[in-house]
């Protein structure tokens, strides 16, 4: 993953390109890469990326890092040079004092590159301190100014501090590279056009072995392989230089040969100091800025959705269509009546049995020339048979807290044909006493009032 | 007939609870359910679907409505036990365009098609025998089939309910799905893969999905819980003024906008938690969910939900010490515990000083420039507990809430729902959480993440999963 993925996959996801259904469609398309979610959301992006406008942001965006930062390694380079040319000016007058030299290709690396890891390790806080102090840093805020940062789509981009501390800490690896191949490159230049007589020079009281000592140890790492570029202790006692006296020293004339011979050190020194071990900690932040681009965009909400959405099955346990709409059926007429007599030509019980009628009559208080059971688990034979016997003054006792069926409906229809009056009365359970509750009433009201019968009464 | 996937048909008489047990097992509040019988004029299907293959199919149905002349004209064909299916599928066809039998063949024909038959009756009103002409037309069906009681009123007759029913029915089961939770749901889906042989690896397939599908729910919800804890403690609200000064009126209205903001991020998160959980109709109403006359900021939300001053100094003074022990550590101790005892001074006394602080307001800008009032992040340690027990109240509601149901749900709890969840470990670790969101820094994804794990465990506890 790289900065321009990174972009274009973070403006991709701002766009919502696919639904969930689609989404999870592509999870199943690629099922070996469920468990690499970086890879996932690549394939992912490649199959949406004609959604995005062009030229894209993630476009602009990388281009513009990529021009700010091939000027600033031009820049670096010719510095290092001029850096380098100016610590091995050579005027024939004085020697070139070398700790000049290895101070800029093995001190100053070594500081960098120790502040350098330290910044990586604390690049995980947005206030990086140790980012902050970077040159790139300032260098880069100084490139902001430029017009082509100052377009408005650029201005639109939000780098997480993660990634912007990360990014900063590889480009100062880069350009403190480049800047040791301008020192090299410096080096090369003037042992190749110059006679350059080396010495080391310092107020500290140093003997030679010290030196020689010290020497050695910096140079370590190739002493076994390239002994020719560790200078001897003969080397070191002969290019001691002290400037008392302004002349130089006529013993070191004698050995000028000699002492052009340290540029086998300091080259083997800028190149593993400066060049090798600054490249090494270039690909590490090279590496640091791709884990934090990977985090990061895993980290977005948005991204975490698609990741559940293409991993996840889709479940669905909802109805598709939307359902009929009810049909209220509240119109019509009903007659309603609020007491009783004590006596009526007879009492139908629909879906009572006689003796549930007998004892109900009884609870209600009243009488009649006949009580039949109808409805319930009567045959429609029987339904008839009681309609046929019906005449007059008609009771129907109904259980108030059944819903009205169609069945009842026809049964009433068939019964209004043969008696004069059919008083519905609804009636609740024993345990209520038979008093309905007054819902369960409405209920069979608005059923009844369907009927539009005058002959049907409704006992409220 | 197709074999392909189960299907059952919710059949019975009309106004039982049909819809509410179709509703409630497809977690669908679009059904429409009243107590005027005959609400349900088509049959309508209900598939749990995964990845576009349907695992099961549900089919909520009309009611008999002409039991007893179906019956009859069933038996005028007098024929033997092997042929009573075909006498039902004769009838189908006969009365196809018969409007008198609308509802009856409405819900006939997925059974004839294939599908298991779960007969709904009411336990909370007595047995009749009306109900024996349907269940017998039923048994012509020949389809496997089984009985749910489902329980509408206080009233039980669920005895004499049963006996009748095991007449007809290979199992019968008391299933309320105003109260079911989660796991009699399943428990349900059980029943109904044993009905047939091979139905019993595609239920169990089916169960599994359905696990995973409310494991998706929790997840979301933890999510959104979690996404309103950060935003809300991180919130910090600007005002520009008009004068170098602030007066009175100004950071009066700051203050309001600030908690205006706090309570519209709560309420959108409510509504984010409803549309997880499919209660669409809890959106609709206006309001629907709020705590009625107890809001964020009131005392009555910080008696309920947040912690008493003592509860707060004794987890800010732990939460201090802690902070103060990884300086001793880093020490060797070299610091006599200073540190630790200094961390725990100081996490008890922010905690008492910042008991009834909301948070600071801030004159912000530059000396020429414009100045503007500042206020948050939420600098009070209370609130984050009083949010979180509000949020994980609501989520518990939601998410136990029938499909079936459609009164207007209160909001009303008592401290016992704080002890339900949170225990002094808990409080701790949340606490140090609520520190990180509170501070101005980047909030951390792993840290939002750890968080969320954390809600999940709770609201597992609290749904009881």
């Amino acid at each position: 993953m790289n900065l321009r993925s990174y972009l274009l996959l973070d403006e991709l996801l701002k766009k919502h390109p696919a639904t969930h259904k689609e989404n999870r469609a592509f999870g199943l398309e690629h099922p070996l890469e469920q468990n690499r979610p970086i890879r996932q959301l690549f394939l992912w992006m490649e199959k949406h990326i004609s959604v995005l406008r062009q030229p894209c942001i993630g476009d602009l965006f990388s281009s513009y890092v990529y021009t700010v930062t091939l000027i600033l390694c031009i820049l670096v380079f010719i510095i290092g040079f001029f850096s380098g040319i100016g610590l091995l000016g050579y005027s024939g007058q004085e020697p070139v004092n070398i700790i000049y030299f290895l101070a800029m290709v093995v001190f100053v690396p070594l500081l960098t590159i120790a502040l350098a890891f330290l910044s990586m390790l604390k690049a995980h806080k947005a206030q990086n301190l140790l980012v902050h102090i970077s040159p790139a840093f300032w260098m880069e805020k100084i490139a902001e100014r430029l017009s082509y940062a100052k377009r408005a789509d650029m201005k639109k981009i939000k780098i997480d501090p993660l990634v912007g501390n990360w990014l900063v800490i590889e480009r100062s690896q880069l350009l403190a590279w480049v800047f040791s191949w301008g020192l090299v490159a410096a080096l090369l230049g003037a042992v190749i056009t110059k006679d350059i007589a080396f010495a080391w020079s310092t107020t500290l009281k140093v003997s030679p072995e010290e030196f020689y000592d010290f020497v050695n140890m910096i140079a370590f790492a190739w002493r076994d392989f390239v002994p020719e570029a560790v200078p001897s202790l003969e080397l070191i006692e002969q290019s001691r230089y002290f400037r008392l006296g302004e002349k130089v020293d006529a013993r070191m004339i004698r050995h000028a040969s000699m002492l052009g011979e340290w540029w086998k050190f300091l080259l083997c020194s800028a190149l593993f100091y400066a060049i090798i071990l600054r490249f090494g900690m270039f690909l590490l932040a090279k590496i640091g800025l791709r884990r934090a681009l990977k985090k990061s965009i895993l980290s977005q909400k948005s991204a975490v959705r698609l990741l559940h959405e293409m991993n996840e099955p889709l479940i669905a346990s909802t109805a598709d269509g939307a359902e009929d709409s009810l049909v209220k059926t509240t119109q019509g007429h009903l007659q309603e009546i609020k007491k009783l007599n004590t006596l009526y030509d007879g009492v139908l019980g629909w879906s009572y049995s006689k003796e549930e009628i007998a004892v109900l009559s009884d609870a209600i208080g009243i009488a009649a020339s006949f009580m039949l059971s109808v409805g319930g688990n009567n045959s429609l034979a029987n339904d008839a048979y009681a309609v046929s016997r019906s005449y007059g003054e008609m009771l129907l006792c109904i259980k108030a807290w059944e819903p009205p069926t169609m069945d009842f409906i026809d049964f009433v229809q068939a019964l209004s044909q043969q008696a004069d009056k059919i008083i519905v009365v609804p009636l609740g359970t024993p345990q209520e006493a038979y008093q309905p509750r007054s819902n369960a009433v409405q209920v069979w009201a608005r059923k009844l009032a369907l009927l539009q019968d005058d002959k049907v009464w409704l006992k409220i | 007939m197709n074999f392909s996937h189960p299907k059952f048909a919710v059949v019975g008489h009309p106004n039982k609870g049909k819809s509410s047990i179709v509703a409630s097992l497809a977690l669908d509040d679009s059904v429409q359910i009243s107590d005027t019988p005959g609400t349900t004029l088509k049959k309508r299907s209900f598939p749990l679907v995964a990845d576009g293959k349907i695992l099961y199919e549900l089919y909520d149905t009309p009611g008999f409505q002409r039991a007893r002349h179906v019956l009859e004209w069933l038996k005028k064909h007098d024929v033997s036990a092997d042929k009573k299916q075909e006498a039902v599928q004769s009838f189908l066809y006969a009365h196809q365009e018969d409007e008198r039998f609308r509802d009856e063949i409405e819900l006939l024909e997925p059974i004839m098609e294939g599908a298991g038959i779960i007969y709904v009756a009411d336990g909370s009103k007595p047995y009749s025998q009306e109900y024996e002409a349907e269940m017998e037309i039923l048994r012509w069906t020949g389809q496997p089939s089984m009985a749910l009681i489902n329980l509408i009123d206080q009233a039980d007759y669920v005895q004499e309910w049963k006996r009748a029913l095991e007449q007809y029915f290979k199992m019968v089961r008391v299933f309320n799905p105003m109260t079911a939770t989660f796991k009699k749901h399943l428990q349900l889906l059980e029943s109904m893969a044993q009905l047939k042989e091979e139905w019993t690896a595609p239920m169990k397939i089916s169960i599994k999905y359905f696990e995973q599908y409310h494991e998706q729910m929790l997840c979301r919800t933890a999510e959104t819980i979690a996404q309103l804890m950060a935003e809300s403690l991180a919130h910090v609200e600007r005002l520009t003024l008009k004068d170098k000064e602030a007066a009175a009126t100004e950071e009066k209205k700051i203050e309001e906008m600030y908690k205006k903001t706090l309570r519209d991020l709560e309420y959108k998160s409510q509504k984010n938690i409803e549309k997880i959980w499919h209660h669409g109709h809890l959106q609709k109403e206006e309001k629907s969910l709020a705590f009625e006359n107890m809001d964020l900021f009131s005392k009555q939300s910080a008696s309920i939900f947040g912690l008493t001053q003592k509860e707060l100094i004794v987890t800010g003074a732990t939460g201090g010490a802690i902070t103060g022990a990884g300086v001793d550590l880093l020490l060797a101790g070299h610091t006599l515990l200073l540190g630790g005892a200094i961390g725990a001074v100081i996490g008890g006394a922010s905690a008492y000083f910042g008991f009834e602080k909301l948070a600071k307001i801030n004159l912000l800008g530059q000396k020429l420039g414009q100045k503007y009032l500042q206020i948050g992040p939420m600098e009070n340690q209370n609130f984050p507990f009083i949010l979180l027990g509000r949020a994980l109240y609501h989520a518990q509601t939601v998410a136990s809430v029938s499909h079936a149901r459609r009164e207007k749900l209160k909001l009303e709890t008592n401290q016992a729902f704080k002890n339900q969840w949170m225990d002094e470990s808990k409080r701790k670790s949340l606490y140090r959480y609520h520190k990180k969101f509170q501070s101005e820094a980047k909030i951390d994804a792993e840290d939002i993440k750890t968080y969320e794990k954390m809600i999940l465990e709770i609201l597992k506890k609290c749904i009881n999963v």
